[in-house]
């Protein structure tokens, strides 16, 4: 099997093989990093969108050292916020779409939670998402996110006292 | 020892497996010491535990992206000419992406395509 760093040298060279490949690697972890950030499902989608295309696009430029995960997310983060630029959306609210008007009791459990992810800061938001979901390291998490360490433990530390407090 | 607050600041990545070996194995003699800071590991794991089941219930992205972003990158198909066989083969394609008419040619070795050319041309069917 071949590495993402493969993939994307490949990618690069205009390999739609690989580009399919990375594709399925990597574009369902971009929507749902761009869902925790948006908190809407369509957004979401057309956030995974560009990003994708952006990497097809950008794999020439893609510097070796780096990890690509880490690149892509670094992608989809801008792709998010440009869109939210581009929607002028202050306040956003959960999609709705994603809630189940009569929820089985074991789904109540997740909907709290989805609750309590939905009540922090965008910025402790996907510094939760990377280091649960993903399992990046706060070194990389800093990486993507363009900030020091010591703002990546930060923000962590209060959100999980938040979402503590709120699933308590 | 180290302090508990600077435990507590490393244990969700220690959670996650990615401290570095010095990191790990400062956290791990700390937390066989101190009952508090093992507490604050197993709420963490709990904590993680739950996002990871609420993100996985999201619906998976449709396939109708991928169409979208292969149109995006490649351009719409509108002739596609394959010679050879699965061992070694030629293909020549054409397609219509943003005003230009992209026509590439790769060489196929066991299934594997190499790319020989790409030239763009203005759009002009």
């Amino acid at each position: 099997m071949l590495s993402d760093h493969q993939l994307v040298t490949r990618v690069a060279g205009e390999n739609e093989d690989a580009f399919r490949t990375l594709y399925d690697r990597f574009a369902d972890r971009v929507f749902r990093y761009a869902f925790t950030l948006l908190r809407d499902r369509h957004l979401a989608e057309e956030a995974a969108q560009e990003t994708m295309i952006a990497v097809w696009k950008g794999a020439q430029r893609f510097e070796a050292r780096s990890k690509v995960s880490t690149w892509i997310f670094g992608i989809a983060r801008n792709k998010a916020f440009d869109l939210i630029r581009r929607e002028k959306r202050g306040d956003r609210t959960p999609d709705v779409s994603l809630v189940s008007p009569d929820p089985a009791p074991g789904l109540l459990r997740q909907e709290v939670v989805a609750g309590a992810m939905s009540t922090l800061p965008e910025p402790q938001r996907e510094v939760v998402f990377l280091t649960f979901y993903e399992g990046l390291s706060y070194g990389e998490i800093a990486g993507v996110l363009g900030i020091p360490e010591g703002t990546v433990k930060s923000r962590m530390f209060h959100a999980k006292r938040k979402l503590a407090e709120a699933l308590t | 020892m180290s302090s508990c607050g600077r435990i507590r600041e490393l244990i969700p990545w220690y959670a996650n497996g990615t401290l570095s070996s010095a990191e790990s194995g400062e956290v791990s003699v700390h937390l066989a010491a101190c009952g508090a800071c093992r507490e604050e590991l197993a709420g963490i794991l709990r904590l993680r535990a739950e996002v990871e089941r609420e993100l996985r219930s999201l619906p998976r992205l449709p396939d109708g992206v991928w169409k979208r972003v292969a149109v995006e990158a490649y351009g719409r198909p509108i002739a596609h000419l394959d010679v050879g066989s699965f061992f070694l083969g030629f293909s020549l394609g054409a397609s219509v992406r943003r005003g230009a008419v992209p026509i590439h040619g790769d060489l196929k070795v066991l299934g594997q395509k190499i790319r020989l050319f790409n030239v763009e041309q203005e759009e002009r069917i």
